[in-house]
């Protein structure tokens, strides 16, 4: 039996965002006052906050950005993953940045600033995961 | 600003052992070095009156609690007795602590220890594999993101992409520190040395970083003994003053100006260290340099200022760092050649250096050294935004 990828350890700071995923659908967090986007869960820097995330939302974003860094995994480091694979950090168009895998391309083909989009990968029959792959690009899906 | 530290404070005693201890425990080992360091210092247990637990959470996050305290199977005197430590630097922080309750009078002799058991965590299957386990909170173990390497190889990407660094740089590292590892016989790779052919010859790991980027993995401990420099004029040793430290933080840089991705926080850390300690970097002689992976210690050749930002790959061509090179760097063979103790190996390094306790690797005449740690949290993307700069010397 294959062995399980590592699932997301969720606490309350987390949850909406993957029970968005579960959906389909890319939510970051923004503030209601002001509009500023941010991921994971913070507090609005630019001014007062309302107790406890009074004032943020967890809101859909474009699901767009562009491969910051990234790296090949050509080693796998725990059973469930196997080799070659990209780990990316890709500064997403409302500017945070997210840590994610880039599919539907080589590896090789992979590059910093290349414009990218969330593709819904259900990697597990209960594990969808937000990945991200070159824009325009129409592939099967996982 | 009126200076705290500078040569009130003095390292009288250090013990260390490394290796693999399948069959000790963490507080073993971390009593085992307290012991040495003790006895180094020409102390009795019963004088030692202070304790400090010093604590890392490298790559996987912190390590399990245990329930026992060192000071407690040394049957120490404790008056004082506390745990400290963020990602990779624990000893910093525990000596800048530590110096304030010695002033107060709290204590006349704390010993700061610290125990690994990182290798028998791994590779001990009788053991719990607490490496399986994913962190509570936000991390990328779903994607992939297993370990430290899965996202440091984001900072060296950068380097890479913002300053056209080659592979070459980052070999030149590990070759160097391998050439170290030489001189010592207590290193890891000692009898093991490694070319920039062998390096640029390895394969990929995880792209950028071959195997020889990353550290090696060990139990054992190291511990070392503060006084004042009253207290440390009547015994044995040669004491080992803490002449400055100071703490940088990345955490606004990282997360709103991605700006840090090819720097460590050095600029505060080493602003405050080195006003403390009244030095420039000319000053230094040696300098222990967290090497969690070769870029760490690029950007900090760079951040510290032994040459501009960006340019590192140049400066580090032809074993700048190695022996006889133009600054000794991670003298001992560092994290990534000798043995894997946070910044506690650059520390223990500093230490025998200034006794002059070196052997083969002994840097000539001396008298200023600096050690850095660096680390913090796994937070998807990766958030390794501290780093603290501590300068010891002699007389």
């Amino acid at each position: 039996m294959a062995i399980p990828r590592p699932k997301p350890n969720l606490n309350e700071s987390i949850i909406p965002f993957w029970h968005a995923v579960n959906d389909k659908k890319f939510k970051l967090m923004r503030c209601t006052k002001c509009s500023a986007w941010y991921f994971p869960a913070a507090y609005c820097r630019f001014h007062a906050n309302e107790p406890f995330y009074g004032n943020m939302r967890w809101e859909e974003a474009s699901g767009r950005g562009k491969v910051f860094a990234y790296n090949i995994h050509h080693r796998s480091l725990h059973p469930a993953f196997e080799g070659p694979y990209v780990y990316a950090l890709i500064e997403l168009e409302e500017g945070p940045m997210f840590g994610t895998n880039i599919v539907g391309c080589a590896p090789e083909d992979v590059k910093i600033g290349m414009p990218v989009e969330v593709v819904f990968s259900q990697v597990e029959e209960d594990l969808i995961l937000p990945q991200f792959r070159p824009s325009g690009i129409v592939c099967e899906p996982a | 600003m009126e200076k705290f530290l500078k040569k009130k404070f003095a390292i009288v005693g250090v013990g260390m052992v490394s290796g693999r201890f399948p069959e000790y425990g963490m507080r073993t080992l971390q009593a085992e070095a307290a012991r040495l360091a003790i006895e180094d210092a020409g102390l009795q247990p019963s004088q030692v009156n202070g304790a400090v637990d010093l604590q890392l959470a490298p790559g996987s996050g912190s390590p399990p609690l245990e329930t026992d305290a060192f000071p407690r199977i040394l049957g120490l005197p404790c008056r004082m007795f506390f745990s400290i430590g963020r990602g990779g630097q624990a000893g910093i922080l525990g000596i800048v602590a530590a110096s304030k309750f010695l002033e107060m009078g709290m204590a006349d002799y704390v010993v700061l220890s610290y125990g690994a058991t990182d290798w028998s965590r791994t590779h001990n299957k009788q053991r719990t594999n607490v490496r399986s386990v994913e962190k509570i909170g936000h991390w990328g173990k779903p994607f992939g993101d297993v370990a430290a390497v899965s996202h440091h190889t984001f900072f060296a990407s950068r380097h890479m992409h913002e300053y056209g660094t080659r592979p070459e740089a980052f070999g030149e590292i590990a070759v160097a520190q391998r050439a170290w590892a030489q001189l010592n016989p207590n290193a890891h790779f000692h009898g093991r040395p490694l070319s920039l052919d062998d390096y640029m010859n390895a394969p990929m790991a995880i792209d950028p970083y071959r195997l020889q980027d990353m550290c090696i993995v060990n139990d054992g401990g190291v511990a070392f003994v503060l006084t004042t420099a009253e207290r440390a004029r009547d015994l044995k040793r040669k004491p080992v003053y803490v002449l400055g430290a100071g703490t940088g933080e990345a955490m606004e840089r990282l997360w709103w100006e991605k700006a840090n991705y090819t720097q460590l926080a050095v600029e505060t850390a080493k602003a405050c260290a080195f006003r403390e300690a009244d030095i420039t970097l000319k000053d230094v002689d040696f300098a222990g340099l967290y090497d969690c992976f070769t870029g760490e210690v690029l950007f900090q050749v760079e951040d510290y200022g032994w040459c501009k930002k960006g340019e590192g790959g140049d400066f580090l061509r032809g074993g700048a760092i190695g022996p006889g090179g133009k600054i000794p760097i991670n003298t001992s063979g560092g994290l990534l050649a000798a043995y894997y103790f946070g910044e506690l190996t650059h520390i223990h390094e500093a230490i025998m250096q200034l006794r002059g306790e070196a052997g083969a690797r002994q840097v000539a005449d001396a008298k200023i050294g600096i050690a850095s740690g660096h680390g913090g949290e796994i937070l998807a993307p990766g958030m390794c935004s501290t780093h603290g700069t501590l300068v010891l010397g002699r007389d």
